[in-house]
């Protein structure tokens, strides 16, 4: 059998026991040149020990607390925030999308003062995750139905992507060496959501605040708003496991780079215009600090699709892609997170990756 | 304050699930800064900022808050280590320090030093092989390890790996200098 890895030797090195299979022990008792290698192995890993020596540490935990407790909240002022998802939060992967989702239909609903709107550019807005999930507060004041249910799959060919999408996967031409070239494809058909304001809700959520409803503009009860997205494909690169039949995205390891594409959202209400009925809701009295901040955050009133991207410790910027086209890159070179993500003629494509940002705008730059 | 007893309550408001969370992993937050500064006073400042970050942005009953805010204060820590500026701050705080060790001079000197070039290698390493030092430097188990860093538990072993040679490069190169 083959020699053990590099790997398996040094985690050796922290638990003896841990060699992955009886083939694998067997092989090491009897095989001199993984002994030797072992003992290397071990031998840098003790001097690493001591280099990364540091100075005693001693925490009183309560005044730290009480330090944490004492400073300021303050937002950032430049650039945003978000968490990078990890595979222990899958289950929050689902609930992340559903909540960009909602952020891009409402923003590009509410960022409107027409009765319907596409955009046609992107800024970056500093949403945060309990920003977005404060959005489905916004059930308290009418009922949110997805009249078409996002149906998300997941395949291993771009004609499968396709036939579901609708949409060409794109070509990327420039795939950084650290990248996998395994390919996984995700598509969705077009997926409507409807928000129905409704005054007896409203009421009752006002009520519980122990305020009574501000006067109701004519047409606000019954207002629909009516979100279109999708369809949209993705092409997703790293060492996925494979999608069993019926598989869902939660199944999924952490993707390295992720390029996709999918037709702007598309907003449009009934009754009043999308203006009237944002400017109602922040004057709901109930309405939590967290919802308020979202609709605010997303409320600008220009023709842009807002665009709340989970890159760690992403900072934002201008970019011009393929000499055109304006669009926000996110993060920096040192390969943590990066990503690309514009709009040409309705359709918005995004570039995000473990990869340096001048990769992913190459890439960018060469997508056919 | 009575942290102990905020704990044993079983419906939780979001502050009391911060608190709970401090008291579980304050320590071992300011433990992965503190590997990466070596200097305790300021891995302690990280630890506090990582902690109000995340407390702004999520629920402290994330079931990933633990990973989230080891990674970060790798992150953050190896941030202001590549800051010049702070640099030298820490390295004159360093230089005041020595006076009131008890170590021996000479002996004291040699630990500084060799701190000083692990440090400057680690600023010089990219991220994710600095942060899987750091993590496994500072007690994190395999596991733990594996969830900061997004990465399978199978992966850590070649990562840490590969991590310390490159460390070792980076230390020899910076002696060389």
């Amino acid at each position: 059998m083959a020699h053990l890895s590099d790997g398996t030797l040094r985690r050796m090195v922290d638990d003896p026991d841990v060699h992955n299979g009886v083939n694998d022990a067997r092989h090491f008792e009897s095989c001199p040149a993984c002994q030797a290698r072992f003992k290397s192995v071990a031998e840098d890993a003790q001097s690493i020990t001591s280099l990364m020596a540091a100075p005693e540490l001693k925490v009183d935990v309560a005044s730290a607390f009480n330090r944490v407790q004492a400073a300021p909240a303050a937002r950032p002022k430049f650039g945003f925030r978000l968490p990078v998802l990890r595979p222990g939060s899958r289950p929050m992967m689902l609930a992340f999308a559903a909540a960009v989702a909602t952020v891009a239909l409402l923003a590009t609903a509410l960022a409107s003062g027409d009765n319907i709107f596409t955009p046609s550019t992107v800024t970056p807005v500093p949403v945060s995750l309990a920003d977005m999930q404060a959005l489905s507060q916004l059930s308290a004041y009418g009922d949110v139905s997805w009249t078409t249910q996002p149906n998300l799959q997941i395949v291993t060919s771009a004609a499968e992507a396709q036939t579901i999408s609708g949409l060409k996967p794109p070509t990327v031409n420039n795939l950084p060496s650290t990248v996998s070239t395994t390919v996984t494809y995700a598509a969705m058909p077009k997926a409507e959501a409807v928000f129905t304001f409704s005054k007896d809700k409203a009421a009752a959520a006002a009520a519980q605040a122990g305020k009574t409803l501000p006067a109701l503009p004519a047409g606000m009860d019954g207002a629909k708003l009516t979100v279109t997205v999708g369809p949209a494909v993705a092409e997703i690169f790293g060492n996925m496991k494979p999608p069993a039949a019926g598989s869902d995205v939660t199944q999924l390891s952490l993707p390295q780079l992720v390029v996709a594409e999918s037709s702007a959202p598309v907003a449009s209400s009934t009754q009043v215009t999308m203006m009237q009925l944002e400017d109602y809701l922040l004057a709901q009295p109930g309405i939590s600090a967290e919802l308020k901040a979202a609709i605010k955050a997303i409320g600008d009133p220009s023709t842009t699709l807002p665009i709340p991207v989970p890159v760690e410790f992403a900072t934002s910027s201008k970019v011009t892609v393929q000499s055109k086209y304006d669009g926000v890159a996110l993060g920096d070179n040192t390969g943590v997170g990066a990503g690309v993500i514009w709009i040409n003629h309705s359709v918005v494509y995004g570039v995000v990756g473990s990869v340096k940002l001048s990769d992913a705008i190459k890439i960018a730059n060469d997508l056919t | 304050m009575n942290l102990g007893m905020r704990q044993v309550a079983s419906v939780r408001t979001d502050d009391e699930s911060f608190e709970a969370l401090f008291t579980a992993e304050y320590a071992r937050v300011a433990g992965i800064a503190n590997r990466v500064l070596a200097d305790p006073h300021e891995a302690e400042d990280v630890a506090q900022e990582v902690f109000i970050d995340f407390h702004r942005l999520h629920s402290a009953s994330a079931q990933y808050a633990p990973a989230w805010l080891h990674r970060a204060a790798a992150h953050a820590a190896l941030n202001r280590l590549r800051g010049a500026r702070r640099r030298q701050k820490r390295e004159l705080a360093q230089g005041a320090d020595e006076g009131a060790q008890t170590l021996d001079p000479q002996k004291q000197v040699e630990v500084n030093e060799d701190r000083r070039r692990v440090r400057q290698a680690l600023a010089r390493m990219a991220p994710k092989p600095a942060s899987v030092l750091v993590l496994r430097a500072s007690g994190l188990s395999y596991a733990e390890v594996a969830q900061a860093l997004g990465v399978g538990i199978g992966q850590v072993g070649t990562l840490l790996r590969r991590a310390e040679t490159a460390l070792r490069k980076e230390v020899t190169r910076g002696t060389s200098l």
